[in-house]
C-alpha cells in the first residue's frame, strides 16, 4: 500500500492493544509494519471473544482483527537466544519499535533502550506502558479499567451520580495511550529526518487517561473543586437519551440562537413545551419528567435517519444514538468511503474503520490488508528479508523458535 | 537545557474555536511548531469557560482561565476578524508565510469565506490545510453541526456504554474532544513529515465521527456478524471477578481485574485465603464469571473496611491488577505522577492574579525533546509582531485595522464578564 509512511518500517513486540493500534495507526499510512508475535498462541488478543462466527478461533477475534489491519505477521520467541539475534537483525532494519514490556522484563532480555541503541542508533523506541518507565508504580500491573480508575475517568466522567463508578466500553484509555504514541512518534520521525538521531518514547496509559476529561485538574486547582460523576440525568434537551422509532437521539440546545425551546417547539410540532417552566436549563430540571413526556412523545414518531435530516436542515444540533448495526450500514459513512472492505482467510469479507481522515479526497488506507494470521510472514521476512535458508527457518520452527 | 525544536520553523494559522481543534494544535505548539490562534471578538466561549483562580474571573478575564490554558498551551493569539475584507487581507498574507491553516467551522464556512483550500493554495501552493468537522466534508451529513457528546453518540460508542444491564449512558462529555483532536495532530504531524520529505501541501478533511467510529472499530466487526456487546458497566466479556469495589470513606472505590487462574490465586493469597474463595465455583474462568454477583458480593465485604489506596498497594505487591478509583485531589497528590513530573504548575505572566497552577502534563516523554509550558497567549497578544513580521503591514496600516475594529485585545465592551468559577469544560 502506497501512503506517507511507505518508507517508514516499523516494529511492533506489544502485548497490549495500545502497542497494536499504534502500529497500525502507522500501518494505515503505508508504513511497513512487522508485528512479532509468540509462537504457539499468538498475541493475546487473538484469543478474546467475540470472535467471527461465534466460536473461539484465534484467527477470528475482532479485537485483533481490528487492530492489526496493514502489518504483515511473524512469531519469534525474542526470549531464546536465537530468537533474540533474529530480533536484533530486525530491529537493524527498522525506524520504529513499538513495544509494551516493563522496563524491568525488557532489560531481563537485554532488549533495554540503549542496547538496541547500539545496534541501530536511528531507531525511535516507542514504549507504551500502563506507568511509564520510571516512578514507584513502574512494575504495577494495568489494563484498561486500572487505567480508567487511577487516571480519574472512573470517578469522575462516565456513570451516574447516584451509582458507583463506571467508564466508557471498548478500551478508549488503551486507544486514546495509543494515539498519544503515534503523535510522538511522528514527531520523532520528523526529528529523525532532520537529525538521523532516535530516540526513547516513554507513554503511560495511567498520563494518557488524566489528559482526557477535559477539566478535571484545574477544576481542582483553580477551584479546589472534585469533579464527580453524573449530572446529565434529568436534563432532556442536554444529555438524555430519548426514543425514537429505531432507536434512540439526544438533544442539544446548540444552533437555537438562543431560543432553544422556541425552535424546538416549532420543530416538534409541541407548542407545550413553550411553558415557561421550561424556559431555562434549570427549569428544566426542576420540571424534566413533564418536559421529557412532551418531548419524547414526538420523538417516537420519527425514524432516525429523517429526523437527523429534517433537524440539521433547521439547524438544530442533535446527535443519534446510533447502534454499532446503524454505524456499519450508515449511508453517511458510504458515501464518505470510511469503511474499507478486505478479505480475511478466516475472517471472511468484512468492512473495516478507516483513519478518520481523508488526504485530498481519498482515504488513505484503500488497498491495504488484513490482519495477518499467525507466522503469516514468516517465510517472506526471515528468509526474504533477512536471508536466511528454507532450512535454517525449518529448524527453528522446530526448535520452537518461530 | 537549549534545544533546537522538533517542529522549529513550522508555522500554523489555526482558526479555532471550542475543544477538539485547540487541542489538537496544541500538540504541535509543544513540539515547538509557531502556532496561531487567529480569534475573533465574536467567539469569547473558550475564553469564559474558566475555571477562574478562586472562582473570581478578574478585570482581564478573557486571558485567566484555567481550561483556555490547558487547550491552548503554547500558542500565539491573532485576534483578527477574518470576515472583514481587511482582516482577510491580512490573513492571506500571513497564508504565504505558514505551512499550516486549520480550521473547525462547519464545512463551507471557509469557501464562504474565500479561505478554502483551492484558494490558499493560490496564495501559498505548498500549503497544508485540515478542516476538523463533526461529521466530514462530503455525504449526507456533511452540514450537521455537533457537541463532542453527539459525536459520541452518532460513531457507536454511547450505545455500547452503561450499567450491566441498563440503558445507554452518555460516554462522557468531551472525551470526543480530545480523542479527535489528538487525530488532528496525528494528521498534521503526517503532513508535515509529507513536506519534510517532498516539499508538497496537502488537504485534510478529519471527521471526528469517524475518529469515534474507528476507536470502537471491534464492535463494527461484530455488528457485521449480527452480534451487539452486551452493556456491561465495568464488568467484562469472560473475567471475573472485573469491576469496582466499595471501600472505606464517602464514595471510595477499588477497581479489580482476574484475567486467569493464577491471578486469582493471588488474589486469594492478598486475602489471607478466607474460607469463602476456596468454593469450587469460583476455581475457573468460567465459574468465576457465572457466579460473578455472588463473587462480587463477596469480595466487596473484604474491600468495604480498607482505604483504596493502601489496598491498591497491598494487592500490586501481591501481583493482583487492582487500582484506587482517583478523584482529582487524589491525581494532584499522587506519589508516581509527581516523581514523573506530570503536573507542570504554570504561572501564567497574563493571569498575575492567579499565581502558579497545576495543568496536566503531556503522557508521554521523548528522550531528545523534552516539552514544557511556556506561555498562554492573551487575547490579541501577538497582533502586532505577526502583522508587522510576518504579513509586512506598516504602523498605519495596523492602527488603520484597530480603528476599523478588525484587530483586537480586549473583548466587545459589551462582553459579560462570566460569572462564578466557571465550568468545568463540559461539551454541553
Amino acid at each position: 500500500m502506497q501512503g506517507i509512511l511507505s518508507n517508514v518500517k516499523v516494529l511492533e513486540l506489544t502485548h497490549s492493544l495500545a502497542g497494536a493500534f499504534c502500529a497500525k495507526l502507522m500501518g494505515d499510512q503505508g508504513a511497513n509494519v512487522i508485528k512479532i508475535e509468540p509462537p504457539g498462541r499468538g498475541d493475546g488478543a487473538r484469543h478474546e471473544p467475540p470472535f467471527i462466527g461465534g466460536a473461539p478461533h484465534p484467527e477470528r477475534s475482532t479485537l485483533f482483527l481490528a487492530y492489526n489491519t496493514n502489518k504483515r505477521g511473524v512469531t519469534l520467541d525474542v526470549g531464546t537466544p536465537s530468537g533474540k539475534e533474529l530480533f536484533l537483525r530486525l530491529v537493524k532494519e527498522t525506524d520504529v519499535l513499538v513495544e509494551s514490556h516493563t522496563p524491568s522484563s525488557l532489560e531481563e532480555m537485554g532488549l533495554e533502550f540503549t542496547a538496541l541503541q547500539e545496534v541501530n542508533p536511528r531507531l525511535v523506541l516507542t514504549s507504551i506502558t500502563y506507568f511509564g518507565q520510571n516512578g514507584p508504580y513502574t512494575d504495577y500491573h494495568g489494563d484498561d479499567l486500572i487505567a480508567q480508575a487511577l487516571g480519574g475517568f472512573l470517578y469522575a466522567v462516565t456513570g451516574l451520580a447516584d451509582r458507583p463508578p463506571m467508564g466508557t466500553a471498548l478500551y478508549q484509555m488503551e486507544v486514546t495511550a495509543a494515539r498519544n504514541a503515534a503523535i510522538a512518534t511522528m514527531a520523532a520521525l520528523v526529528q529523525q529526518g532532520d537529525t538521523g538521531e532516535g530516540q526513547h518514547i516513554d507513554v503511560s496509559t495511567f498520563e494518557a487517561t488524566v489528559s482526557v476529561p477535559g477539566g478535571l485538574i484545574q477544576q481542582y486547582t483553580y477551584l479546589g473543586g472534585v469533579q464527580r460523576r453524573g449530572g446529565g440525568e434529568n436534563s432532556v434537551m442536554d444529555g438524555m437519551h430519548l426514543k425514537t422509532l429505531d432507536g434512540e437521539v439526544t438533544l442539544t440546545t446548540a444552533g437555537t440562537g438562543g431560543r432553544a425551546m422556541e425552535a424546538w417547539a416549532e420543530f416538534l410540532g409541541e407548542p407545550a413545551i413553550l411553558d415557561p417552566k421550561f424556559t431555562d436549563r434549570r427549569t428544566r430540571t426542576r420540571n424534566w419528567k413533564e418536559l421529557y413526556d412532551l418531548v419524547q412523545n414526538k420523538l417516537a414518531q420519527w425514524n432516525n435517519l429523517d429526523l437527523m435530516r429534517e433537524a440539521t436542515a433547521r439547524g438544530l444540533v442533535i446527535g443519534l444514538v446510533q447502534d454499532p448495526v446503524q454505524v456499519a450500514t450508515s449511508p453517511h459513512l458510504q458515501e464518505r468511503g470510511f469503511l474499507l472492505e478486505l478479505d480475511h482467510p478466516e475472517a471472511g469479507r468484512l468492512k473495516y474503520p478507516g483513519p478518520a481522515f481523508l488526504l485530498d479526497g481519498e482515504n488513505p488506507s484503500a488497498g491495504g490488508r488484513a490482519a495477518p494470521t499467525l507466522g503469516e510472514h514468516n517465510l517472506e521476512v526471515y528468509c526474504g528479508q533477512l536471508g536466511l535458508s528454507t532450512h535454517e527457518l525449518s529448524a527453528l520452527a522446530a526448535a520452537g523458535v518461530v | 537545557m537549549q534545544q533546537k525544536s522538533i517542529l522549529s520553523g513550522v508555522r500554523v494559522l489555526s482558526i479555532e474555536q471550542v475543544h477538539v481543534l485547540p487541542w489538537g494544535t496544541a500538540f504541535l505548539a509543544d513540539l515547538g511548531a509557531e502556532v496561531i490562534r487567529v480569534e475573533s471578538v465574536e467567539h469569547m466561549n473558550d475564553r469564559a469557560m474558566g475555571p477562574f483562580a478562586d472562582g473570581k474571573a478578574g478585570e482581564a478575564w478573557w486571558n485567566e482561565g484555567g481550561t483556555f490554558a490547558y487547550w491552548n498551551r503554547n500558542k500565539e493569539s491573532l485576534c483578527l476578524e477574518v470576515a472583514h475584507p481587511l482582516g482577510k487581507e491580512a490573513f492571506l498574507k500571513l497564508v504565504k508565510r505558514c505551512d499550516v491553516v486549520c480550521d473547525n467551522f462547519r464545512p463551507g464556512t471557509m469557501r464562504r469565506l474565500g479561505l478554502d483550500h483551492e484558494s490558499l493554495a493560490r496564495v501559498n501552493p505548498a500549503i497544508i490545510t485540515l478542516s476538523c468537522t463533526a461529521y466530514g466534508h462530503t455525504g449526507p451529513w456533511r452540514a450537521a453541526g455537533a457537541r463532542a457528546r453527539t459525536v459520541d453518540a452518532a460513531s457507536g460508542l454511547t450505545y455500547l456504554t452503561g450499567y450491566e444491564g441498563g440503558p445507554s449512558i452518555r460516554a462522557s462529555s468531551n472525551y470526543m474532544d480530545h480523542n479527535s483532536g489528538n487525530n488532528v495532530a496525528f494528521a498534521l504531524l503526517l503532513a508535515l513529515y509529507n513536506k519534510q520529505k517532498t516539499g508538497k501541501g496537502l488537504r485534510i478533511d478529519l471527521s471526528m465521527q469517524e475518529t469515534g467510529v474507528q476507536s470502537i472499530a471491534p464492535a463494527i466487526l461484530e455488528a457485521q456478524d449480527g452480534y451487539i456487546r452486551p452493556r456491561l458497566g465495568t464488568a467484562h466479556l469472560w473475567k471475573a471477578p472485573h469491576g469496582v469495589f466499595p471501600c472505606q470513606g464517602q464514595d471510595r472505590w477499588i477497581a479489580i481485574t482476574v484475567s486467569s487462574d493464577q491471578e486469582w490465586q493471588r488474589l486469594r493469597k492478598a486475602m489471607g485465603e478466607p474460607a469463602w474463595s476456596m468454593d469450587a465455583r469460583y476455581g475457573t474462568v468460567t465459574g468465576r464469571w457465572n457466579h460473578r454477583h455472588d463473587l462480587d458480593k463477596l469480595l466487596s465485604e473484604w474491600t468495604a473496611p480498607q482505604d483504596s489506596k493502601a489496598l491498591m498497594h497491598h494487592l500490586q505487591r501481591c501481583g493482583v491488577t487492582a487500582a484506587a478509583v482517583y478523584t482529582a485531589a487524589d491525581l494532584v497528590a499522587d506519589p508516581h505522577l509527581n516523581e514523573r513530573s506530570y503536573f507542570e504548575a504554570f504561572d501564567n505572566k497574563n493571569a498575575p492574579a492567579a499565581g502558579p497552577r497545576k495543568l496536566a502534563g503531556r503522557p508521554f516523554r521523548m528522550s531528545n525533546y523534552q516539552i514544557s509550558l511556556r506561555q498562554v497567549p492573551a487575547l490579541g497578544e501577538h497582533n502586532r509582531k505577526l502583522l508587522q513580521e510576518l504579513a509586512g503591514l506598516t504602523d498605519g496600516e495596523i492602527e488603520s485595522l484597530v480603528e476599523q475594529g478588525v484587530l483586537h485585545t480586549t473583548p466587545k465592551p459589551d462582553e459579560p464578564r462570566p460569572q462564578g468559577g466557571g465550568g468545568w469544560g463540559g461539551g454541553g
